[in-house]
């Protein structure tokens, strides 16, 4: 027996004309979980967050909402709310009347609405708005008026467009602690979609990067950032220096060339590169440390790497300093280093440093 | 100059000037001149004498005339709200039309308006007049019909050209309200279960309202007033109120009378316009 997902996508595909919107995404969302659609705009994320509440119907492909095969049934007959990126909500009518609208449409008793409604207004603290139109309110407060306009219903399962796009930084940061309090103290499951990948990091269980209408990987937060599949998500989420180099062997170890002929080992390669191939490794800056030449080791564990290299620039940004490095072959990197140092001497420009890492933190992709 | 630089309120009453002088000459006078003739004695051949009286008041009141107004005020209320049944779909569906397809539908329903409005009322003639017009000739030719429809010289004729005459006025304003909807206001309500019939009656239509009430005086208060089209189509049996009105001053020379139909009728425009904006006010915040 399968397990039965909140939301489960098959081999799911959508056209707009001859653009392919989303291609061939398949997932699986579990109950209770907060999952992210993290993306740059036009990837396929809201398309596929539109096509999970029925505003769009997939061209190929299925959607099973707790194993239940949606099919081409329209968003009111589906188990799922959705907060809008706008918020959308009704202006002609009360901050209540807005609330109360998807609970009078599935004609729940009046004495009912009237409860609940005040329930969920105390819930985003905002009861004393009720009579209010949604034109008198802030955008924080609109935007968890349409949260509560969704929750009121208890979904199945609650999608929510970049529901924080039009706040500002501060209160931003406010509403994803809040957000993520909310869905564990509701249990609802959430879909999430984002193009802010530090949002995405903070809030969700799963995220799945997407690019182009295609799902490049799903994993919980760590592994996205710690391990990334491939050059997108390693590139989208976080900084990562890219150093090009060859694949000298696979096996047993891990190796490859730099551009100056230095040779240094990794923890991981991507799949489908053989002995030969032109790649590139990815490693974060703060995985990196600088040593003066007079440092480097005399018997080098194999996992060290040890670079050679060129200060060529530094720029102080407050818990760390982004050293600028160039290697032998002109590549440059980036190596954060943080400010915790008393006394020791700074890095000047222009003077030569080795570059070292550990060879679990470097993983071998694809060009 | 320099006064005018330091006092910017005095700036804006320089523009206003204009238009408010051009108000009070061309609008109010003429106006003020209607309301004082209708208390005034017929003139021999036009004209008034400058003598006080309220009989053209009381003859307003005369059954034989406010069967008229009755009748004018029928007319203009079922022209109403067939223009609104005809014109709200249309301007709904050029509001959803894509982008560049809005333009030239805007366009194709002003070309009647390039035409003389009375040039279009004779053309309706010929197609409606009851033995010579084209639509009982083709039909009665046909064998469809054995006698004339009754299509000339009625209600049914006025009414017809009066809601083709304002069909346009009142899909222009509906068009506005509704291309300015945000299209997420209907996905919202179709995401809170309501059916696309219902996400209409609770988000559409309470949210064009103001275009409907603003088409709906657009095509009430001239229609009131018609009397090209009853003159025309109405065949002289069929006559409007502003058939009337124009009478009394081209024809019988009886100009107090024609002010004072035409002061009850303004008053009467009034209230009805007073009573449908409340109207229209409260069933707007009920929904």
């Amino acid at each position: 027996m399968t397990e039965t997902y909140a939301v489960e996508l098959q081999d799911v595909v959508k056209q707009f004309g001859n653009v392919v919107a989303v291609n061939h995404v398949s997932l699986q969302i579990r109950d209770g979980e907060f999952f992210s659609l993290l993306g740059p705009s036009g990837c396929g994320k809201t398309t596929t967050l539109r096509m999970i509440a029925g505003f769009e119907m997939p061209t190929s492909g299925a959607i099973y909402i707790q194993g239940d095969r949606q099919g081409y049934r329209p968003a009111n007959k589906r188990p799922v709310n959705t907060v809008f990126q706008n918020y959308a909500l009704f202006p002609h009518m009360t901050v209540a009347e807005n609330i109360a609208f998807g609970m009078e449409m599935r004609k729940t008793p009046k004495d009912e609405v009237k409860r609940r409604v005040a329930e969920v207004l105390d819930m985003v603290r905002l009861g004393q708005m009720a009579n209010r139109k949604p034109k008198q309110l802030s955008g924080g407060q609109q935007q968890r008026i349409a949260l509560a306009r969704a929750l009121v219903n208890r979904p199945e399962v609650l999608l929510l467009d970049e529901p924080l796009g039009a706040l500002d930084l501060k209160l931003r940061k406010a509403m994803q602690i809040e957000l993520k309090a909310l869905q564990e103290d509701v249990g609802i499951t959430f879909i999430y979609v984002t193009h802010d990948q530090e949002e995405a990091l903070t809030m969700s269980d799963r995220i799945a990067v997407m690019n182009n209408g295609v799902v490049h990987q799903v994993g919980d937060p760590e592994t996205i950032y710690e391990h990334p599949a491939d050059r997108f998500v390693a590139d989208f989420i976080g900084e990562t220096n890219f150093i090009p180099v060859k694949v000298v062997s696979l096996a047993p170890e891990i190796v490859v060339e730099l551009g100056s002929g230095e040779k240094v080992t990794a923890g991981w390669v991507e799949e489908g590169l053989s002995v030969g191939d032109r790649a590139v490794l990815s490693i974060r800056p703060e995985k990196m440390d600088l040593l003066e030449l007079n440092e480097k080791p005399s018997n080098p564990s194999k996992d060290t790497a040890l670079v050679n290299g060129k200060v060529t620039q530094l720029v102080y940004v407050g818990t760390d300093t982004r050293h600028t490095v160039a290697l032998g072959d002109g590549t440059e990197v980036v190596v954060r280093l943080q400010n915790i140092y008393i006394g020791e001497e700074p890095w000047e420009i222009g003077e030569d440093a080795i570059v070292t890492w550990n060879a679990a933190h470097a993983r071998i992709l694809k060009e | 100059m320099e006064r005018l630089r330091r006092h910017p309120e005095l700036q804006a009453w320089l523009i206003l000037a204009i238009p408010v002088i051009f108000l009070l000459i061309f609008f109010m006078a003429p106006l003020l001149i209607v309301f004082v003739y209708s208390f005034l004695e017929r003139g021999k051949y036009g004209g008034v004498e400058w003598v006080f009286t309220l009989d053209n008041i009381r003859r307003v009141f005369d059954p034989l005339y406010f069967k008229t107004f009755l009748r004018s005020f029928y007319i203009a209320i079922v022209t109403t709200l067939i223009t609104l049944g005809l014109g709200y779909p249309l301007a709904y569906f050029i509001a959803k039309s894509p982008p560049n397809r809005r333009g030239a539908l805007l366009f194709a329903l002003m070309i009647p308006f390039w035409t003389n409005f009375l040039i279009r009322t004779y053309a309706w003639l010929t197609l409606l007049r009851t033995h010579t017009g084209l639509i009982n000739v083709t039909l009665m030719n046909w064998g469809l019909l054995s006698k004339p429809l009754p299509l000339y010289g009625n209600d049914f004729a006025i009414i017809l050209g009066l809601v083709y005459g304002w069909l346009p006025v009142m899909v222009l304003p509906i068009y506005a309200a509704l291309e300015r909807l945000d299209e997420s206001l209907l996905e919202a309500a179709r995401d809170l279960y309501a059916s696309s019939g219902k996400a209409f009656w609770r988000v559409t239509w309470p949210l064009s309202l103001p275009g409907v009430v603003a088409g709906s005086m657009l095509v009430f208060i001239p229609s009131l007033g018609a009397f090209v089209t009853p003159a025309i189509l109405g065949g002289g049996k069929s006559l409007m109120i502003g058939n009337i009105i124009s009478n009394q001053f081209l024809g019988a020379h009886d100009w107090p009378f024609g002010s004072a139909l035409s002061m009850v009728m303004m008053i009467a425009m009034l209230a009805a316009t007073l009573i449908y904006f409340r109207w229209t006010k409260k069933s707007e915040s009920s929904l």
